[in-house]
């Protein structure tokens, strides 16, 4: 029997999503992570599989990854030690990054500390202008001299980025070659090579963000082959991506950048997948975990993409699934401020301590300690038995806001779990804002260990009158990287004028971008099947300094169309900023290329409907909107196809409980996933 | 409203205030709104106390502005009704002609219940000069068409008499159009939350969470005076010039805490000026422009700090009248912005006295927004373009150096990337980067200024750099750390066609001419001498120190790279005997003005030009600087009033 295993790491657990190719029966497991140990829970989790499932790993014809080594580099800052070289002049382009930042009123602010040192910062005399002409030659005494000082000062790569590089990216090719001459003992990055787009900043600090990842990446997937490869597990391993898509781990080993988001966009994939499969066409996806709490928008379908995500403190300008962080999850820790105000974070117990429920060392209250006290945890094993649920804890832990607060044990967990929510309200609201769409015209689909816990809440909040629990919110993550794509983009920055004169360098970059495209797919992904390209260019008036990304269509541009491409864009500019300015003048800044090789979709047989009805398990007491009562406890494994049932109630599985408040009516659809509705 | 209703009721207001900015942001249309970020939206209780600002978008200046006075000018409104002005002098909510604030009341059955307020800085409103900003202009009225606090939207319906005029009169009609469309919408957007939070939380309970809301602010501000001793703390700063090649403006500030509540008096400040650097705020004692100092205290001694006029309660200012900080129609205001500089670094300093142990040294304080004007060789076309904010650093803090590049009460701005640069503007950036050795010497180093040189190549091109300052007079090092180095402006520098600018704000370029310009630095904190002599090496190493003045400043030596122990002892043996003790250091510049002038005789000075009146105070000033050049001798008063009584027998009308 062949079967297809999804693998995703988050900060507290990891998941396994496993697939029977031919039913698509799915079966999904969960490990505590280690991380003193990256890869070795992923051999656990195989073994499990084997002994508890009969899946054996001789059988497994696919096997994709999503992993937070590289996100969690960054963030503990334990990468590579980097140099740079700059052009001359231009040596505090990381440290001045774009001036702004991010807490405004504070006399106390600061900007990253960037992740190469500026003693480690080196330039070379030399000068690419804007229009890829020469100015000055490159200095490779400069160069030489550079990679010798770097290599003195201890580093172990180094990252090139001069100016115009996007443009021309000569003086950045000799200068790699000179720096292998002089310093073999260096690995080399240039930033062209890694993302070749116009803005100095970015590109540095994308090219910064893979080489600075690159030995750690490069030894886990490294290590992660063997392992699998001694198993006898046939399938080449795969890794999800942040574009959504996937690659052979054995590209990732060196096109790091493009996995650094890859947990949480394969998780927006999978959310995608499985409002298409429920006919959902609007979602706003709330994945939260032990320590992170993020939304996306799933718009007609499909995921949105944008560039500057996060990593860290650093922004990674790879065009990848957009995610925001509105919050950090179930850990985040309860408090009350001097003038007796109940706060909640932005302090959190993380995985370590965790929630004081958990029992493992956590002694401040969480949203989690006030879901337990609320009655909705405990009823059934957590995550597969992975924690024990200390209600006592939970007890103590809240009491003591009890006091302060002056208020009764359980008001004040719901009092915490009402000020969480206000707050993740207000992060939610500026998405849809930003964005300019209404949330009542999406549904809710929250996911992640604690998302059906506060799903419903939120909705309520949001005025959104639909939520949707898919049938294993655990493991959404896991099961994105089973149905993905294999993709990468690709750019060309043109920066030109959109009209006929432009046409000769547009159709050329073309070509280029899509005989690259084919060469990636083909040679180094060896793969045989239909290949999809898609286009887009991102574009502005003249005098904006930022892009909109318009799809744009091949034969528009092979039918000279420059009318048709500047009338997606006006049509784009009103939809985004509700207005356009038809007269303008429109600049193309970067024309950007997709390739996806389709991995075939896994079919999941509807389930018939049910002749029954949802049957609880038993009566719970749980304390909900002020008061303790009563509530059907269902377990998710029993719910079935045409199932219905009313709020206030809780559905418990082995990956996540489900809050139900009052107010929702609840049916089960043919794949399982609950779908509510405000009444 | 208890206090677990009173965060969420928080959260919600939050979250409407950020929705109408982003609404704003993502409509707008001028370079203003979109990169700039010159705005601001609020909500205010019904009086036009603001309750509620967006944390991440816009402006920081106005979390404390009082609509009420602008509110009140119009006398009665009607639902749909949106009412506006950018009169500096009528109402004092302008703070000058570009910026347009608008107000639209939010109705519960019949009653004002709230308004969703804003403002927008339009690129134009005419007058004078292009962008309407000029440091030379006069008056009032040469600033740009002005409207006093009147109806755009009349139930719904848009005052098009009105906005034909405003339209007629501005360099850039579509822009303002445009942005005023954005701005309307996002009042729209401000009045859909605010219902939505009447739905949630019921029409009593929002009234209690607005009270609630500016309490809380209100305790949170008395809290941080609470923790601050008792006392007097008397603090003066200098603007350059106080007019174009002009004299230094004086900034007095007596700040005087009381448990939990604090006086600014401003008494001593220089009169009202004869070009545009005056900040209007009409009398009130607790306007926006004069408290914007005191929000980023209160940010920074407590960061949970909820930003709304609750914060302004326990403040009361004393500004006499006629003086820069409250001047008289029909006084310019236009480039207040460069004096409210001035004026949050004196805000700094007198807290900086009352909380020595919490408060940072001066920040660089001034932030020159470039603009080029050339002509593209290749298409002939002109080209206006925005370059980059030369901004500096950061005050030494506490417990570590302060940010290089920006920071402190410069933290909104962002540069643009040379390369767009480059590409949209044919001139070529030679250098842009950190300021070696610009950072005030300290135990805790202040940031460094950023440097940029730009070379052009068309004739006749024209750069401006508004808001120049801090050439001259530095930024204040304390508790033994060394003020920041100055700014400076450049024509060619190193060729025998250099020209020092100074705070010279325009200059015409050759093709081939080189400009530079660096930001100051910002002041240190604590003793350079007690700064780890590896910290200082690690600075020599980055290049943010140079050796030279590694040696001099820190006392520390550096042979071949490496610190040398010995002389590093001995050189500081040496240096400390020289060391004050002033919990100010404010560089030889000062230290020379302050010959010439010391306080007593600018003492004397300021009284008898607030004697006199307004119309005179201006002139009379500038004579007696023209009269005083030599240091005073110990006779600073008298000699000044002797030099007044000359002028005054020599000046017909003078009396």
């Amino acid at each position: 029997m062949a079967w297809r295993l999804g693998v995703d790491i988050g900060g507290t657990f990891i998941d396994f999503c496993a697939m029977d190719e031919a039913t698509g029966e799915l079966t999904t497991l969960k490990v505590l992570t280690t991380p003193e140990e990256p890869g070795r829970e992923v051999m656990q989790g195989l073994e499990r599989l084997q002994a508890g499932h009969c899946l054996s790993p001789e059988t497994l014809a696919a096997f994709v990854h999503g992993t937070t080594v590289g996100i969690n580099t960054v963030i503990q800052r334990k990468g590579a030690e980097l140099a740079l070289l700059t052009t001359k002049g231009f040596e505090d382009v990381i440290e001045l990054a774009r001036l702004r930042m991010p807490e405004v009123y504070s006399l106390f602010c600061s900007r990253a500390e960037p992740l190469v040192p500026r003693d480690r910062v080196f330039s070379a005399r030399g000068r690419i202008l804007s229009d890829g002409s020469e100015a000055e030659p490159l200095n490779l005494d400069d160069v030489r001299a550079a990679a010798r000082a770097a290599e003195a000062a201890g580093a172990h790569g180094i990252i090139i980025a001069l100016l115009h590089a996007w443009r021309n990216p000569a003086h950045e090719q000799a200068a790699e070659a000179a720096i292998r001459e002089a310093a073999p003992g260096l690995f080399v990055f240039g930033s062209a090579a890694i993302w070749p787009v116009i803005r100095e900043y970015e590109r540095t600090t994308t090219a910064i963000l893979n080489g600075y990842v690159h030995p750690r990446i490069d030894t886990y997937l490294a290590r992660l082959e063997e392992a699998l490869a001694a198993r006898g597990v046939p399938a080449l391993p795969m890794i999800t991506k942040s574009n959504g898509g996937i690659m052979a781990a054995s590209l990732g080993r060196t096109a790091c950048v493009g996995m650094l988001l890859s947990g949480t966009a394969s998780g927006v994939m999978g959310a995608a997948f499985l409002a298409r499969q429920a006919g959902v066409a609007n979602a706003l996806t709330l994945d939260i975990g032990g320590t992170s709490a993020d939304v996306a928008l799933v718009i007609d379908g499909a995921p949105q993409f944008g560039t500057g995500e996060m990593i860290g403190e650093f922004p990674l300008h790879i065009p990848s699934v957009s995610v925001s962080s509105i919050g950090d999850g179930g850990g985040s820790i309860a408090w009350v401020d001097g003038f007796g105000v109940l706060k909640v974070g932005p302090e959190s117990a993380g995985s370590t301590p965790g929630p004081a429920c958990y029992g493992r060392g956590g002694d401040r209250p969480t949203i989690t300690d006030a879901m337990a006290v609320c009655g909705y945890l405990g009823h059934t094993p957590l995550a597969y038995s992975a924690v024990g649920l200390d209600r006592a804890r939970a007890d103590a832990v809240v009491g003591r806001l009890a006091e302060q607060l002056g208020l009764g044990l359980e008001q004040t967990a719901e009092a915490i779990i009402d000020v969480a929510i206000s707050s993740m309200f207000a992060e939610v609201n500026k998405l849809v804002a930003r964005h300019g769409v209404d949330p009542r015209d999406f549904a809710l689909m929250p996911f992640g260990g604690a998302g059906p816990m506060l799903g419903c809440l939120l909705a309520s909040e949001l005025g959104m009158t639909r939520v949707m629990i898919p049938r294993r919110p655990g493991v959404v993550s896991a099961l994105g990287g089973l149905i993905a794509d294999v993709k990468n983009d690709f750019v060309r920055t043109l920066f030109l004028d959109l009209d006929e004169e432009g046409l000769p360098a547009l159709r050329a970059a073309l070509a280029d971008l899509t005989a690259r495209g084919k060469a990636w797919l083909r040679d180094e992904q060896r793969f045989v099947g239909d290949a999809a390209i898609s286009l887009s260019a991102e574009m502005r008036y003249h005098g904006q300094s930022f892009e909109l990304d318009v799809p744009l269509q091949p034969a528009w541009m092979q039918d000279g169309d420059m009318a048709a491409m500047r009338d997606a864009f006006h049509a784009r500019h009103e939809a985004v900023y509700a207005f356009a300015d038809p007269a303008a003048p429109v600049q193309l800044v970067n024309l950007r290329l997709v390739i996806a090789g389709a991995t075939p979709p896994p079919v999941f047989p509807p389930e018939p409907l049910a002749a029954d009805t949802a049957t609880p398990e038993r009566m719970v007491e749980v304390f909900h909107a002020g008061a303790r009562r009563a509530m059907p406890l269902y377990l998710r494994a029993a719910l079935r196809h045409g199932h219905r049932f009313m709020g206030p109630a809780v559905v418990a599985q082995e990956d996540a409980t489900s809050c139900i408040p009052e107010g929702f009516s609840a049916w089960v659809d043919a794949f399982g996933n609950i779908q509510l509705e405000a009444v | 409203m208890d206090k677990v209703t009173l965060e969420i009721f928080a959260n919600h207001a939050r979250a409407a205030a950020e929705n109408m900015a982003y609404t704003l942001y993502r409509t707008a249309h001028s370079t203003f709104v979109k990169e700039t970020e010159d705005f601001t939206v609020q909500i205010t209780d019904p009086d036009g106390n603001v309750v509620a600002v967006p944390m991440d978008l816009g402006a920081t200046w106005y979390p404390g502005l009082y609509y009420g006075r602008a509110i009140r000018m119009i006398d009665d409104y009607a639902p749909g009704d949106i009412g506006f002005t950018n009169d500096p002098y009528s109402g004092f909510l302008a703070t000058h002609a570009p910026d347009l604030h608008m107000w639209k009341p939010i109705f519960h059955e019949s009653e004002i219940v709230a308004y969703a307020t804003g403002h927008i800085h339009n690129t134009d409103m005419g007058g004078a000069v292009p962008a309407s900003l000029s440091r030379s202009l006069t008056e009032i009225h040469q600033e740009g068409i002005r409207f006093p606090p009147m109806k755009m939207y009349r139930e719904g319906v848009l005052n098009d008499e009105l906005l034909r005029v405003m339209l007629l009169n501005v360099r850039k009609p579509e822009q303002n159009l445009g942005d005023l469309k954005a701005f309307t919408g996002a009042l729209h957007t401000g009045e859909r939350r605010v219902r939505a939070m009447i739905a949630k939380f019921g029409i009593a309970r929002f009234r209690q969470g607005l009270t609630g809301l500016l309490d809380y602010a209100e305790h949170q501000a008395r809290e941080v005076l609470r923790s601050i001793p008792d006392g007097d703390y008397s603090f003066a700063d200098y603007c350059d010039e106080d007019s174009v090649g002009g004299n230094p403006a004086r900034l007095v500030l007596t700040l005087r805490i009381r448990g939990p509540e604090a006086i600014l008096d401003f008494t001593g400040t220089d009169p009202q000026l004869t070009s545009a650097l005056n900040v209007p705020t009409g009398n009130d004692p607790r306007h926006t422009l004069l408290l914007v100092g005191v929000y980023y205290v209160l940010y920074s001694l407590n960061p949970q700090i909820l930003l709304n006029a609750g914060l302004t309660r326990p403040f009361t200012c004393i500004v006499p009248e006629g003086t820069v900080l409250n001047p008289g129609f029909p006084a310019a205001v236009g480039m207040r912005s460069l004096t409210c500089g001035r004026l949050r670094s004196l805000i700094f300093g007198a807290f900086g006295m009352a909380a020595p142990a919490r408060m940072p040294a001066a920040p660089a304080g001034s932030s020159s927004i470039v603009n080029v004007m050339t002509t593209d060789n290749r298409t002939r076309q002109s080209v206006l373009a925005a370059i980059n904010p030369i901004v500096g650093g950061a005050g030494g803090s506490p417990d570590r150096d302060g940010t290089n590049g920006s920071g402190a009460d410069a933290a909104y701005l962002k540069n643009t990337p040379i390369e767009i640069t480059e590409t949209e503007v044919p001139v070529r950036i030679l250098r842009y980067g950190l300021m070696p050795d610009s950072g005030g010497a300290g135990r805790w180093r202040g940031g460094l200024g950023t440097a940029m040189d730009f070379q052009v190549f068309a004739p006749n091109s024209r750069v401006t750099a508004r808001n120049r300052d801090r050439c001259r007079f530095r930024p204040w090092g304390i508790l033994g750390g060394m003020p920041g180095k100055p700014s400076d402006f450049v024509l060619n520098p190193g060729t025998p066609r250099e020209r020092v600018l100074g705070n010279t704000d325009i200059v015409a370029m050759d093709p081939g001419d080189v400009l530079h310009i660096h930001s100051p630095g910002g002041g240190g904190r604590g003793s350079p001498l007690e700064r780890e002599p590896e910290r200082v090496l690690r600075d020599v190493q980055r290049g943010y120190v140079t050796a030279a003045s590694a040696e001099a400043e820190y006392g520390v030596a550096i042979r071949h790279g490496a610190l040398d122990e010995a002389a590093t002892q001995a050189l500081r043996a040496r240096l400390r005997l020289g060391e004050s003790t002033a919990h100010f250091r404010f560089g030889p510049e000062r230290e020379a003005f302050e010959a010439i002038w010391p306080p007593d005789a600018y003492a004397e000075m300021t009284a008898i030009l607030a004697a006199l009146p307004v119309h005179w105070r201006f002139f009379v000033k500038t004579r007696l600087f023209e009269a005083l050049r030599e240091p005073a001798q110990g006779e600073g008063a008298a000699r000044l009033r002797a030099s007044f009584e000359v002028l005054r027998r020599a000046t017909p009308g003078l009396g």
